[in-house]
């Protein structure tokens, strides 16, 4: 089935996942042609190319099937927890209970761009007063008005502090429509100060203990919450049990991105690159499966790796992503343009790093959730972004500006200025809607005259 | 009042700003230093952060007006919005002000959650003693507290409205300020009176262009059973003409006074102000005894039950309007935000399903664009229909 790696369309995907079922090819459970999802009205697959490896077929299928798994464990007598905003902390202690399984409803901002706005969910949103001034996150209300996209959760929790207003917000009317909500807090990351215990976080960042402590008690309360969910208790070894499984959920993408963002030719596209990483954040509602997924995938980019095959000309830009995009086809339209990724940093680089075992679990959840680059300052995340393009040997950033996101309005603005102070590299800023159809071709230019601007600076 | 507010700044030292109703002006003038709070105007053409897509018009004209004052010595900036929280690095990285980020949780039911609250307090007061202030004793905070002429303090109302025009009317008109007082510069290469009288011009000659917070003028401060300050009219005025209208929110700058002459034109009448810069965000009373055995405690719980759409759950801020809507009489609200305003933009629909009044909303992209004679003709068939 080894083949010379090439982007393919969904309908070559069931044409080919036809002749390997006539083979015999085992699948998983979940598994089967891609193109069922489009009779389900993710539409936008029809648009979107595909790595045509096995791996890339199991993932984009464990992808998709989230709902079903989330409604099989219902069934099976699991409790269901949904971890908002909240991008690697609490589904790490979830999943420490057997009984329980988390997942991130705010994934429903991605339901827009895959059912091509069809869903009905941001016409719902646009009824409850969260207009297209809102991130597309908004999705999330009307996926809970309907519940056709995911079961509502037994619990609901959500980080608040230090985080988008948009979401706090539309959360907050969700609470007001009745579903109770699990807050907790997460202060603004500071540095320390003259005299005051400070903490390395993973990452690089560091905190003052104090807020270590701070948000080490948050998180005990939502122990509690979780316990009384399980009804039984979760210790700190049933929690360095949880920790250890979410390591090598992060050891496996630490090696992907190392391969993706390095090895020439590029072993794997940037979008299943972008589905690899989302998984870190909340397992995809199913941790072993998730890491499983990940192993075959990381097994196929070293297979590539080590025959020399992959994707793009050498003269590929080497760009650095900064944000996700709301529309997926914008990870292919890079790399039509000539660009691909050495770099990324979406959100939640906290969730891809090792979490320390050497402190008590508690505790080094409250480090990662201190890690993470949006509770901190914009600065600090420029910080970190300039380390990895450092490390990556990008040759240009694209800021991936999010509709109505209240952290877009000026981050870039502050990325922009230290990468091209430090680093003195071009930097492109764009938005990104759920649905870029209608702009492909102003996009297309822009994203042309970056790898062109690059270009022309080798040359020089 | 004027008087009283220059004689508390008469021996001035150092001026700190801020304008979130979370900074509590006891604890920066216990510290013998001078809290200002700024209301923008905004400026125009001075310029730190420029208009951008998606930043809120309030976070950033406050930003603006910060980074164009002269004789200001320090700024506070609180993390109770993002865009707040974000302005916050632009402003440290352009400015060379020195600035602090103040950590006010979004959550309050904890008993964590308070504590840091009042740890980040005693962080602020390391931060005004490196400033230059003197490290407060509880003599001197107590003294604060009950200072009824404290911009901050919440005994009158108007007397906060008072502290906030001589802060933001200082560039506006020095000559009205004696002369040892600190001054801030006129920035602008057009002066504000300029804006103002602009938008007088656009408003016609019917309109008064009058200090920010002359609707309350006539107000009496109460306490509300829950200890809350309370907005009411006086007799007299609550049975005056006009329809009795709410004004519900976020902060207003100044020039948003003319949303307050607009109502007042067309036949309504002020009887609560629930923005941010009106009652809503003040402090209840402080308790005497508690404060008597420890103020600084006494002021972080007092100012950390500000109700406001960013707490979570803001639970708070309906039972405070429901209290002092109904103790108002107003018979609708016009409930106004800025444009990316996420957090009270959210709380529209909301509050419409929920109060059982009129709601007319008004967004604002703060910038003296939006359309004066719309904003009057909506404010005018508001209230025609409440007639």
């Amino acid at each position: 089935m080894s083949e010379a790696p090439r982007q393919i369309t969904l309908r070559e995907w069931d044409r080919r996942y036809e002749r390997w079922q006539a083979a015999g090819v085992p699948q998983p459970a979940y598994g089967g042609p891609l193109g069922r999802h489009v009779a389900d009205g993710d539409t936008r697959l029809l648009k979107l190319r595909f790595d045509n490896s096995p791996a890339a077929l199991r993932l984009w299928n464990f992808l998709l099937t989230e709902e079903d798994r989330l409604r099989a464990a219902r069934a099976g007598g699991k409790r269901l927890v949904g971890t908002m905003k909240d991008l690697g902390t609490v589904p790490v202690m979830a999943y420490s209970l057997d009984n329980l399984v988390a997942f991130y409803p705010d994934g429903a901002w991605w339901i827009p761009c895959v059912m091509e706005v069809n869903s009905g969910l941001l016409q719902i949103a646009d009824s409850l007063g969260i207009d297209e001034s809102f991130c597309p996150v908004r999705a999330m209300l009307g996926a809970f008005v309907t519940e056709a996209h995911f079961p509502i959760p037994d619990l609901l929790t959500c980080s608040v502090g230090a985080t988008c207003d948009d979401f706090s917000a539309i959360a907050q009317r969700l609470n007001g429509l009745g579903h109770p909500i699990l807050w907790w807090e997460i202060p603004h990351r500071r540095a320390p100060e003259e005299g005051e215990e400070a903490v390395l976080l993973p990452g690089g960042f560091s905190a003052p203990k104090s807020q270590i402590e701070f948000v080490k008690s948050e998180l005990q309360r939502v122990r509690f919450a979780l316990e009384d969910l399980a009804g039984r208790s979760l210790d700190d070894e049933m929690l360095a049990r949880g920790i250890a499984q979410a390591n090598e959920v992060r050891r496996l993408l630490a090696q992907l991105q190392h391969l993706a963002f390095t090895a020439a030719p590029c072993p794997m596209p940037a979008l299943e690159m972008l589905i690899a990483e989302m998984l870190a954040i909340h397992f995809c509602s199913d941790r072993a499966e998730t890491i499983a997924v990940l192993r075959e995938l990381l097994e196929e980019v070293n297979r590539r790796v080590a025959a020399g095959t992959g994707y793009f000309p050498a003269d590929a830009v080497r760009i650095f992503w900064v944000n996700p995009v709301a529309d997926l086809r914008v990870m292919n339209l890079l790399e039509d343009c000539g660009g691909r990724i050495c770099g990324t940093e979406y959100l939640f680089t906290h969730a891809l790093d090792p979490i320390p075992v050497d402190v008590p679990p508690l505790e080094t959840l409250a480090q990662m959730a201190l890690a993470d680059p949006m509770v901190g300052s914009a600065i600090d995340r420029a910080t970190r972004i300039i380390a990895e393009i450092c490390r990556f040997g990008a040759e240009a950033v694209i800021v991936s500006r999010i509709p109505g996101a209240s952290h877009c309005a000026l981050e870039g603005e502050i990325i922009a200025e230290m990468v091209r102070e430090e680093c003195g590299l071009p930097v492109l800023e764009i938005e990104v809607p759920p649905l870029t159809d209608a702009m492909a071709p102003a996009l297309r230019t822009r994203l042309e005259a970056l790898v062109e601007t690059v270009r022309d600076r080798r040359s020089r | 009042m004027l008087s009283s507010v220059v004689s508390y700044m008469a021996e001035p030292e150092k001026i700190i700003v801020y304008t979130c109703p979370y900074v509590p002006a006891e604890w920066i003038a216990a510290h013998g230093l001078t809290p200002r709070r700024l209301i923008p105007l905004p400026v125009a053409g001075a310029v730190t952060i420029p208009r951008m897509e998606g930043l809120c018009p309030y976070a950033r004209a406050f930003v603006n007006d910060v980074a164009a004052c002269e004789n200001v010595d320090g700024v506070i900036i609180t993390t109770l919005c993002d865009q707040m929280r974000r302005v916050f690095d632009l402003l440290v990285r352009r400015a060379r002000l020195p600035a602090f980020l103040l950590n006010v949780p979004s959550t309050w039911q904890t008993v964590a959650a308070q504590r840091l609250y009042l740890d980040e307090l005693k962080r602020l007061s390391r931060f005004l003693v490196r400033l230059g202030g003197r490290a407060p004793d509880r003599d001197e905070l107590a003294r604060a507290m009950l200072d009824p002429d404290l911009p901050g303090e919440s005994g009158s109302e108007f007397r906060l409205q008072a502290g906030v025009r001589s802060t933001a009317f200082t560039r506006v008109k020095p000559s009205d300020l004696p002369s040892s007082l600190p001054r801030l510069r006129n920035v602008e290469p057009a002066a504000p009176e300029d804006s103002l009288a602009r938008l007088k011009a656009e408003l016609g000659p019917q309109t008064r262009t009058k200090a920010f917070g002359d609707p309350l003028r006539t107000h009496e401060t109460n306490r509300t059973a829950t200890g809350r300050p309370s907005t009411r009219l006086g007799r007299t005025e609550s049975h005056g003409v006009g329809v009795p209208i709410a004004v519900v929110g976020g902060p207003l700058m100044q020039r948003d006074q003319v949303l307050f002459d607009i109502i007042r034109d067309c036949g309504g009448q002020i009887v609560l102000d629930a923005t941010e810069t009106g009652a809503r965000g003040r402090h209840g009373p402080f308790d005497r005894r508690r404060l008597a055995d420890d103020p600084l405690l006494e002021l972080a719980q007092t100012y950390f039950r500000i109700p406001d759409a960013g707490r979570r759950p803001n639970s708070e801020l309906y039972e405070w309007l429901q209290e002092e809507l109904h103790r108002s009489g107003a018979r609708g609200i016009l409930f106004h935000h800025y444009v990316w305003c996420d957090k009270w933009r959210a709380e529209l629909a909301r509050l419409k399903e929920w109060v059982g009044l009129a709601v007319l909303g008004l967004d604002s992209d703060g910038n003296g664009e939006m359309s004066l004679a719309r904003l009057r003709s909506r404010v005018r068939a508001f209230l025609e229909m409440l007639e």
